[in-house]
């Protein structure tokens, strides 16, 4: 049998030939509705009534029972498992309308529960006639019986609307058939074959278990009929009655199946024969969703939304399976999407016929998407590194960055200039919230987002006519209008001939610009340029004039709280709170709109001050933090059922913009904050992050979720399209549709990325990183080398017993304490809750005792020195004769730095009895030892004996008390700080008002960089802050402001912990970094150099790493560049991991 | 530029604002490490009256490094040769970070007034010196009053 059009034809051929009456017509279409109700738009009432009145009428021609028996018989067709009863009084209910059938379904619908529908009815095996394929176009509307769901339940117009106005050739394939009926004689090549749905117990509940997967073989259900004699001769393959299985029968693909290969011999049952199957597109696969094209996601969530319902209906099994098929066709007869314009000419051209036998891919097709139950490992939920570079490259490319018109606001709103690509993100920001007039703008409003084609259709061009029927004429047959392409949403089904235009509802998007592009200001900008609601504001006064109650395209949700129209909300994390307020202080110029910080409770109430105020703040600055704790409290308010519109929080406003920066915070949308962020509500919506996935793809979909972009912000939406294919490992589906998601919402933009112009988008000034090699005294190096002792032993042992990876967090802590003896060893026992791995760690240090011991031993070693101690005692003596109380100690000038007077700290007096500062004297002997030339007083040249001979002072001196002397203890302080006050002595010298900034990991460090360098600087010549978690927010920002004040005539020396200042904050005010310690990710360190190397920063940036000699540092360097270049490990699976990580541990012990 | 230490700086500022009679130093404009120097012939030696031009170079390892002194000016001198080098312990092996350029300069004025033809570096003067002090003596007079005249 032909394919359901070539059916409907030839019955209405039948139809206009015998002058079929209504009824004779409604039963023609009874049975392709019923035929077409499992593949049917979901508009169940509307397909019930119309079958059962094709039903009912049937039955009147057939066999006039009563009107009764004839109900219940055709309602059991329906309904069959609808009891008596309930039939008897749904017959009483409407037995007096016209419509008994009808009315009675639908009310059972739409009051009763709804029942599932099993029901296939077995398609009838009309004989018949003459299959043209060229009638369409000419086809007379009175003869036609509606067969689209559409006109179902209008019958009037079903007569006059004909329904399949044209098919088109799309592709043909091969299949190879098997005969299950033996023929008399040979087929005849080219003789015309119908596939037809085979009847038996085809019900959708026999063929699918109740996950949706297939239980039975199709093949059994889809027949090869011959044509002429109207008898089956064979079936179809598996694979392709898969594919045919549910398309057959609908009107809006037809097949024409031709047969072109038998042998010349007569069939017997088993034997093979080949047809070539010629598929259409029918004009109704293009009207049946034409009226909503795209993503008008409301409706077609509660259609076939494979949202959050957790199993299928069987409306939605059939649909899905109704869209494989399609895919799998589509797959099959090769006809694929027009990337671009250009290419649509070439694409199809040469459409061949496709031998289903030797394609494999649909085998895996069909398998992939028919497991819905494959582990999904967590593994395969996040991206690997290359997958995350397709994500961004596709998303940089993302428009016509380039070409968008640049927006420069006007003076009196921003005092700053912005550059060019900030302009440009000005201006698609403006375009996002449809605020065309102030974007500068080449086009309308239509151009801009009406131009875009909705992301999941796709293009296709229609190929040339190659079927059967065409070759034999020589000629294509294509009679219809002159369609060039066609679109199809191969996701969902649908088709359209017109391009499926994607207007996006949502105002905002995702600015996801690299670090250091200046994501705050564009942010800013447009927050001044469109600091508040226009459309409301205009309505607003127009219904105080006139009343109220017009329409206008904004649609007012019916909202409890209070819309405050003039105010955006950005929320920020604690760190950047300040940073954020001096920005929008810095740029903003015009006095009347001003920023409140809402933190810590500064504001009474929110809500009175935003929608009571005649001039409420233009932004409200808050934190994730204070978000996450209204929401909390209001969970808990709200359980004492207290109402919302009594708190006056951020929770109690509706904003008309809020901005969420670093949004990359509520990408894990299980947790607190990120579900409260979600509940804020507003009119504009905003994400600001340079990585808008961490690691996982699903991190994406927060961000989605909080734009609140339907309906992927449907989590059975995002699973079904992206989730699912992507841990299938069907990552190009995956992919293509978050990119077609995300493409209008996501600008991003590169350091790299060139402008308009062919320069780059930014221009910093260089940056110089030098690793500057350093040894460890001479007690670090013990200590070092009998914790490493320990390490090497646990590692073997692990090694060697193959349970290293248990191990791990026992080697992890070797490892972490080499780290610190690195840095210092006072690090080994410090208790810092802020470094929590630390305190974790030292609670269990037992090593303390040996460690002191070695400690003393090496001082030991130190002391046993060539002096005895009478000599010293008498050195002490000389000089306490030439200097003989406090005051000779006051004007001591050291003569190699000519620093006078010396600070009496830093006093080093020689056994000749010449001061000087120590870390001049011990320079010169540095370099005199070094130069291999003899070690003398500078001044009277008296050989100076080593570092032993000399005295320092014993203690404070107060005052009235006289000065004691001691010898000076030359344990060298721990080699990095060392050269820290090395480096910052000559930055001093030269540069004395450069700010400069040290970072480390460790904050317990950094309390000891704090007391090392204030001992080793004078108040006057430096000052020093630290930064990191233990600051409040208050202290953090008075940090700040107070470092970033030049001052030319103190060195500022930032103190910055790693995990307090590694992201955000900008710090350009400084251009000198020292990093103390290097980090395991490569990356962080990198963060961290690009607080100083950001837009803002004028001089050049210099970086000096300190890393240990021969060290687990120096290990650390090389795992770092392995990182680098390989990626992190997140690609791999877990037994990957786990041998990266021994050779990692490896590595550092080698 | 390098950065220029403290001592550097103080230096210079004392050289300008509290000189050394019969000795000038000035920094170069580029290279505040570069110095033209002038020294006065001392009093009584065949030097007397002549001015003569010198250049110091302070080198990054000053002061734990002698800086580099020469003489600019064509001079007739036993430890001092046709290049301008100079033969002083304290530019050399007696050098020690408590000199200053001042204290350098001085010994080069010095060393005009009692050269030492027993350690020479310009050999064919210091042998005319030994041979005949005061034909050298009056050589250098010369060469003084040839070269090291200020043009007026």
């Amino acid at each position: 049998m032909k394919n359901t059009v070539e059916q409907q034809k030839s019955r209405f051929f039948k139809d206009e030939l015998e002058s079929s009456t209504d009824v004779s017509s409604s039963f023609n279409a009874s049975l392709n509705n019923n035929e077409s109700f499992l593949f049917r738009c979901p508009e169940p009432e509307s397909v019930q009534e119309d079958t059962n009145k094709a039903d009912a009428a049937c039955n009147q021609v057939e066999d006039t029972p009563s009107p009764k028996v004839q109900f219940h018989t055709q309602i059991k067709e329906v309904i069959p498992d609808l009891d008596a009863g309930m039939v008897d009084t749904l017959y009483t209910k409407f037995k007096d309308s016209e419509d008994v059938l009808s009315k009675a379904i639908s009310y059972y619908f739409e009051h009763g529960i709804i029942e599932s529908k099993d029901e296939v009815v077995e398609l009838q095996r009309l004989p018949s006639s003459s299959p043209s394929k060229d009638i369409f176009p000419t086809f007379s509307s009175e003869a036609t019986p509606a067969k689209r769901k559409k006109t179902f339940g209008f019958r009037a117009e079903k007569k006059l609307k004909p329904s399949v106005l044209w098919k088109k050739f799309i592709g043909s394939l091969q299949v190879s058939a098997m005969a299950t009926r033996p023929t008399l004689k040979p087929l005849k090549y080219g003789s015309e074959m119908h596939l037809v749905k085979s009847a038996g117990d085809a019900s959708l509940h026999n063929l699918f278990d109740s996950r949706g997967r297939q239980k039975k073989k199709l093949s059994n259900h889809v027949r090869v009929v011959d044509a002429e004699r109207n008898r089956e001769v064979g079936k179809v393959p598996e694979e392709t009655a898969r594919i045919l299985y549910p398309l057959l029968g609908t009107d809006e693909i037809s097949f024409e199946a031709t047969l072109v290969f038998c042998n010349n011999k007569r069939l017997s049952v088993g034997d093979g024969f080949v047809l070539q199957l010629d598929c259409f597109l029918a004009s109704t696969i293009f009207d049946r969703k034409a009226k909503t094209p795209g993503t008008s996601s409301s409706q077609k969530s509660s259609t076939w939304g494979m949202n959050i319902s957790i199993s299928e209906t069987d409306e939605e099994l059939v649909w899905r399976f109704r869209t494989k098929a399609l895919i799998s066709l589509f797959n099959k007869i090769r006809i694929h999407p027009v990337e671009n314009d250009e290419d649509a000419g070439h694409t199809n051209q040469d459409n061949e016929i496709i031998d289903l036998e030797d394609d494999e891919s649909f085998e895996n097709l069909m398998s992939q998407d028919s497991d819905p139950e494959a582990d999904s490992h967590y593994e395969n939920r996040t991206m690997n590194l290359n997958q995350l570079k397709t994500f961004y490259s596709v998303s940089q490319s993302f428009e016509s960055q380039r070409s968008l018109p640049e927006t420069d606001p006007p003076k009196d709103l921003l005092k700053v200039q912005l550059r060019a690509y900030q302009k440009q993100g000005l201006t698609w920001m403006l375009r996002r919230e449809h605020e065309f007039d102030k974007a500068n703008s080449n086009g309308s409003a239509d151009e801009v987002i009406g131009d875009m084609m909705n992301p999941l259709w796709k293009k296709f061009s229609w190929p040339k006519d190659m079927s059967w029927e065409a070759q034999k004429l020589g000629q294509g047959l294509d009679t219809i209008p002159n369609f060039e392409y066609f679109y199809a949403n191969l996701h969902t089904g649908e088709f359209s001939t017109k391009k499926p235009v994607l207007r996006s509802i949502i105002k905002g998007g995702i600015l996801s610009d690299e670090m250091g592009l200046g994501k705050t200001i564009s942010a800013l900008s447009l927050v001044l340029m469109a600091p508040e609601d226009s459309q409301y504001q205009k309505k607003d006064l127009f219904r105080s004039e006139t009343g109220d109650n017009l329409d206008s395209d904004i649609i007012e949700k019916p909202s409890e709280v209070p819309y405050a129209s003039k105010t955006t909300l950005i929320v920020v994390p604690m760190s950047l709170l300040t940073q954020w307020n001096m920005e929008f202080n810095a740029v903003n110029n015009c006095s009347d709109k001003r920023c409140e910080v809402y933190y810590g409770g500064n504001v009474s109430s929110l809500k009175t001050l935003l929608t009571m105020t005649k001039n409420p703040p233009a932004v409200v600055l808050t934190t994730y933090g204070i978000v996450q704790n209204e929401w909390n409290k209001l969970l808990r308010d709200n359980k004492m059922r207290s109402k919302i519109s009594e708190s006056t929080g951020l929770f109690a406003v509706d904003f008309y913009r809020v901005i969420i920066d670093e949004g990359h915070t509520i990408r894990n949308r299980g947790t607190v904050t990120s579900k409260a962020i979600m509940d804020l509500r507003s009119r504009c919506r905003w994400v600001l992050t340079g990585t808008p996935i961490i690691n996982r793809l699903d991190d994406l979909y927060s961000l989605v979720k909080f734009l609140d972009l339907e309906p992927w912000s449907q989590v059975g939406y995002w699973k079904t399209f992206i989730s699912e294919p992507f841990e299938n490992k069907n990552f190009k589906q995956a992919f293509d549709v978050v990119n077609a998601i995300m493409q209008p919402v996501v600008l991003r933009r590169t350091k790299d990325m060139k402008g308009a112009d062919g320069k780059p988008l930014v221009v910093l000034p260089p940056k110089e990183i030098t690793i500057e090699k350093l040894k460890l005294n001479n007690s670090q190096a013990a200590v070092y080398k009998y914790l490493l002792n320990k390490a090497e032993d646990s590692v073997k042992l692990g090694l060697a017993r193959g349970d290293l990876l248990k191990k791990y967090s026992t080697i992890l802590v070797h490892i972490l304490r080499l780290r610190q003896i690195c840095c210092d060893i006072e690090l080994l026992g410090s208790q810092d809750e802020n470094d929590e791995d630390l305190a974790e760690i030292n609670r269990g240090f037992q090593e303390n005792a040996d460690i002191k011991a070695i400690l003393n031993d090496v001082k030991q070693k130190k002391n046993s020195s060539k002096k005895s101690k009478e000599q010293i005692e008498e050195s002490i003596i000389n000089l306490h004769e030439k200097y003989p109380d406090n005051n000779s100690l006051t004007n001591l000038e050291c003569s190699i730095c000519t620093t006078e007077p010396i600070d009496p700290h830093k006093l080093i007096l020689t056994d000749c009895g010449h001061p000087f500062c120590d870390k001049c004297i011990l320079e010169y002997i540095t370099y005199q030892k070094e130069k291999k030339l003899d070690v003398k007083c500078p001044i009277c040249r008296e050989m100076l004996d080593d570092t032993s001979g000399m005295f320092c002072l014993k203690g404070e001196v107060e005052q009235g008390e006289d000065f004691e002397l001691t010898l000076f203890d030359n344990t060298k302080k721990p080699a990095k700080i060392e050269a820290l006050v090395k480096g910052l002595q000559q930055l001093q010298d030269s540069s004395s008002g450069e700010q400069v900034i040290v970072f480390s990991q460790f904050s317990s460090y950094l309390d000891i960089l704090e007391r090392d360098l204030s001992n080793a600087f004078s108040a006057e010549s430096s000052k020093i802050y630290k930064f990191d978690g233990r600051l409040s927010l208050k202290e953090r920002s008075a940090v700040l402001a107070d470092f970033q004040l030049k001052d030319f005539s103190k060195q500022k020396i930032l103190l910055l912990s790693l995990k307090a200042g590694g992201v955000g904050l900008n710090l350009t005010c400084a251009s000198r970094a020292y990093m103390m310690d290097p980090w395991w990710s490569p990356s962080m360190e990198d963060q961290a150099i690009d607080r100083l190397h950001r837009i803002g920063q004028t001089n050049s940036v210099k970086v000096v790493r300190f890393i240990i000699e021969n060290s687990i540092e120096e290990k650390m360097l090389r795992i770092q560049e392995r990182k680098r270049t390989i990626g992190e490990a997140m690609d791999a699976d877990e037994d990957e991991r786990r041998r990266r990580r021994i050779e990692e541990i490896k590595t550092l012990f080698e | 530029m390098a950065s220029l230490p403290k001592r550097i700086i103080k230096e210079t500022e004392r050289l300008i604002t509290d000189p050394v009679p019969g000795i000038t130093a000035e920094p170069h404009d580029d290279n505040l490490r570069y110095f033209e120097v002038t020294v006065e012939g001392p009093v009584g030696s065949p030097y007397e009256n002549g001015i003569f031009q010198l250049e110091l170079y302070l080198p990054d390892d000053y002061p734990m490094e002698a800086p580099k002194v020469r003489f600019l000016t064509k001079i007739y001198h036993p430890n001092i040769d046709r290049l301008g080098r100079i033969c002083l312990d304290v530019l050399k092996t007696n050098w020690s970070p408590a000199l200053q350029i001042r204290t350098v300069l001085l010994s080069i004025q010095a060393l005009l007034a009692s050269p030492n033809p027993n350690d020479p570096l310009a050999n064919d003067v210091a042998e005319d010196w030994i041979k005949d002090e005061e034909a050298a003596k009056q050589t250098a007079k010369k060469w003084s009053k040839l070269y090291a005249t200020p043009k007026q």
